[in-house]
């Protein structure tokens, strides 16, 4: 077949050039770690401790960070520190009571808050302050035991670790916060890491342009022309390439996240075929550009532009929850709000394939209508200089 | 025999300038076509027209029996065009850029490795066949060039100046192989400013100036056309004097000049004149020195249609 006769040798040399190999697999790290850094507000997660002035709430904190697992943050006011979690400052706050010295003394069950973001660094996180708080008060809990057993309190110190089977549990209550803004949200992450994604891989698509209009400089489109290959098959052809390099690159920074970060991007087959149409886009923009375009620097500068400013008016800066009833009107012109709404409905609302067919329809229909544009202006500018 | 191409009235504007004003252009299967023309006579703009590549303002292309039209398929897979411009990637491999052209023109599977083979030989890239093409010589490319055109084996093969920028030596072997493809039966529509080039590869010739052919044949009609004369000129020791008269009233000999030592005649064709002048100068008792034959070349041709020079 003509068309990936086509792919295939805009493939090869895209391979062929190095330069091509730090494109493909480099510079998608950089999304990846910026991804990555979103997921989990820092490597190391941020978590806030209310002490309350009590001693297990300042042994808590010291056992939590001695971890190295989170970053501690101390707060004297419970209120800021729930603001913070609400901001995404922080991933998860502990909240000790004020009480807890005595009650733990008195060998009764301490209520510790757990506060936390409904992402998916929340359980994660909730083990590690279940941990700490079983190990700071471990002791305590054991001589009150004893002591509330009858035991001489010095005795029972040294007999606490005897007796940790029967101690009273350690209850960890956990809330959840930040809902205020989106509905169903889940965190951090999909607020702002999917439409990265979207940007990123629409960027790549674009520069998709410079290739075909090298290909046009070098006369080789001229001589596909002069050829029995229709101008569909060319443009299709030219097109498949890059779709293959924009979607490998979507999959490569996926996989990267999850593996790297333990992103959760929902429902991977849905996720699939939002990267597969949402790649057909970016390789039809391109093919457009690129038959719009005598020189790749001016295709180049216009990749920037088209690439930022699309991605601001498609939801990926700003979400699309926030824009006013116009610019919302205007975002349905833009194939990145169909992709970050479909994301959206993935990662926020748990959606599969048959959830998002409507996002994927529209996708499909912007990038037939894109290479169909783009094959009518190369058989034109080729054949009516 | 039907004509493989035939172009009628074709013309092309590109704003104010008429670059191809009504070009006529019939060829037969397996004749080797000439358009000889200066720069910007628009032999590129007419060739792509026939090709398929550029929209016409007028007239029409029919390419063995097909109409021609930029969007045609099948009448594109008769034609191998290629292009003044190398057009090539630079970035494949010899090889690789005639499969991949091979491809486009419908040639699969063994035939695409046996073909690859036989048009490296003949474009003399055996031995850089697996050599990317960025690292070629000029001479080189404009080969890869040429072999792309013919891979598929076209019908009719348009050259469009294929040998410009070739240093001799290459420039004999793409002569070469075109009279070979020629001998095997291919069409071959050649355009160029070299004359001798011209002179030598084509059955039909045709001038092109200004968007127009100015002048259609071969050699020798062409020459008649302009009223342009051979000249044998032969050198002899003894007298020939009871030869002239006879040699004078051969057909197509319109004068006859003998001074010193030398016979001079004016025919309009010298090959069909000189054995029998020859043997009229022998028969009177002359022996025969020397003997050279001036033709009027293509160059005059062009001079007294078009009243320049075919390079300036
Ligand atoms: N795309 C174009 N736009 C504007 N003018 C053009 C274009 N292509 C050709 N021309 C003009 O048309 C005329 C014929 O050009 P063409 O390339 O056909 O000449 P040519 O006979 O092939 O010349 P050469 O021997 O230099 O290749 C020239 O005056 C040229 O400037
Ligand atoms: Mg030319």
């Amino acid at each position: 077949m003509k068309v990936l006769t086509i792919a295939g040798a805009n493939l090869r040399r895209f391979l062929r050039d190095r330069s091509n190999i730090f494109f493909v697999f480099v510079l998608p790290i950089g999304i990846v770690l910026l991804i990555g850094a979103q997921f989990s507000g820092d490597f190391e997660p941020t978590v806030g401790v209310f002490e309350a002035g009590t001693e297990i709430g300042a042994s808590l904190a010291e056992e939590l960070d001695s971890k190295g697992v989170v970053t501690v943050r101390r707060f004297d006011s419970e209120d800021e520190m729930l603001r913070a979690v609400e901001r995404g400052v922080l991933a998860a706050a502990v909240s000790v009571p004020g009480d807890a010295d005595t009650e733990v003394a008195a060998g009764r069950q301490v209520g510790v808050g757990f506060l936390t973001r409904p992402d998916g660094l929340g359980p994660q996180l909730r083990v590690s302050v279940i941990e700490a708080v079983s190990a700071v008060t471990l002791e305590p809990n054991a001589i009150a035991f004893a002591v509330s057993k009858g035991a001489d309190p010095s005795v029972a110190a040294e007999a606490s670790s005897a007796s940790l089977a029967a101690l009273p549990s350690i209850e960890v209550s956990t809330r959840s916060t930040g809902e205020s803004l989106f509905e169903g949200v889940s965190g951090q992450f999909d607020i702002g890491a999917s439409s990265q994604l979207v940007l990123f891989m629409f960027l790549t698509g674009l520069t998709g342009s410079a290739a075909l209009i090298q290909s046009r400089q070098l006369g080789v489109t001229t001589r596909m022309v002069g050829s029995p290959t229709s101008s569909t098959s060319i443009i299709v052809g030219e097109g498949l390439g890059r779709f293959v390099i924009v979607l490998a690159q979507g999959v490569y920074i996926v996989v990267a996240t999850v593996l790297l970060f333990r992103v959760d991007w929902g429902n991977l087959l849905a996720t699939a075929a939002v990267l597969v149409a949402f790649s057909a886009v970016g390789a039809g923009a391109a093919m457009l550009l690129g038959t719009v375009f005598r020189n790749d620097q001016q295709a180049g500068g216009v990749s920037v532009v088209a690439g930022i400013g699309l991605a601001a008016l498609g939801g990926s800066m700003l979400p699309l929850e926030l824009f006013s009833p116009t610019m919302t009107t205007i975002s349905r012109f833009i194939p990145h709000a169909w992709a970050n709404e479909a994301f959206a409905e993935i990662l926020r609302r748990g959606a599969g394939v048959g959830d998002i067919v409507t996002q994927l329809g529209v996708l499909a229909a912007f990038a037939a209508g894109l290479l169909a544009i783009a094959s009518w202006r190369m058989r034109s500018v080729i054949t009516r200089p | 025999m039907e004509a493989i191409l035939q172009a009628r009235g074709l013309k092309k504007r590109f704003g104010d300038l008429e670059a191809v004003r009504g070009v006529d252009l019939t060829i037969a299967p397996g004749e080797t076509y000439g358009l000889l023309g200066p720069n910007g006579a628009g032999k590129t703009t007419s060739i792509s027209m026939i090709g398929g590549l550029l929209e016409r303002d007028g007239g029409e292309v029919v390419v063995n029996g097909a109409q021609m039209t930029t969007t045609s398929l099948a009448p594109k897979a008769d034609i191998g065009l290629v292009p003044q411009d190398i057009a090539i990637y630079p970035d494949l491999t010899a090889r690789e850029n005639l499969r991949f052209f091979g491809r486009l023109y419908g040639v699969r599977g063994l035939e695409l490795d046996r073909r690859s083979d036989e048009v490296l030989e003949v474009i003399g890239l055996t031995d850089r066949a697996d050599d990317r093409a960025s690292d070629f010589s000029g001479g080189m490319k404009r080969r890869l060039n040429i072999g792309i055109g013919l891979f598929h084996k076209p019908m009719l093969l348009i050259l469009d100046e294929p040998t410009v920028g070739v240093d001799p030596q290459s420039r004999n072997a793409i002569l070469e192989s075109v009279e070979h493809l020629s001998d095997e039966g291919m069409a071959v529509l050649y355009t160029t400013h070299y004359m001798e080039e011209a002179e030598r590869l084509c059955d039909r010739v045709g001038i092109i100036d200004q968007g127009e052919v100015k002048a259609e044949g071969t050699r020798r009609e062409l020459v008649q056309l302009v009223g342009q004369l051979d000249r044998i000129r032969v050198s002899i020791a003894g007298s020939a004097d009871g030869a002239i008269a006879g040699i004078r009233s051969l057909g197509g000999v319109s004068d006859v000049v003998s001074a010193d030592g030398t016979i001079e005649i004016l025919a309009t064709n010298a090959s069909e004149v000189l054995a029998p002048t020859l043997a009229a100068i022998t028969t009177a008792g002359a022996a025969v020195h020397s003997v050279t034959i001036d033709e009027p070349d293509l160059e005059a041709v062009f001079l007294h249609l078009t009243g320049k020079a075919l390079r300036d």
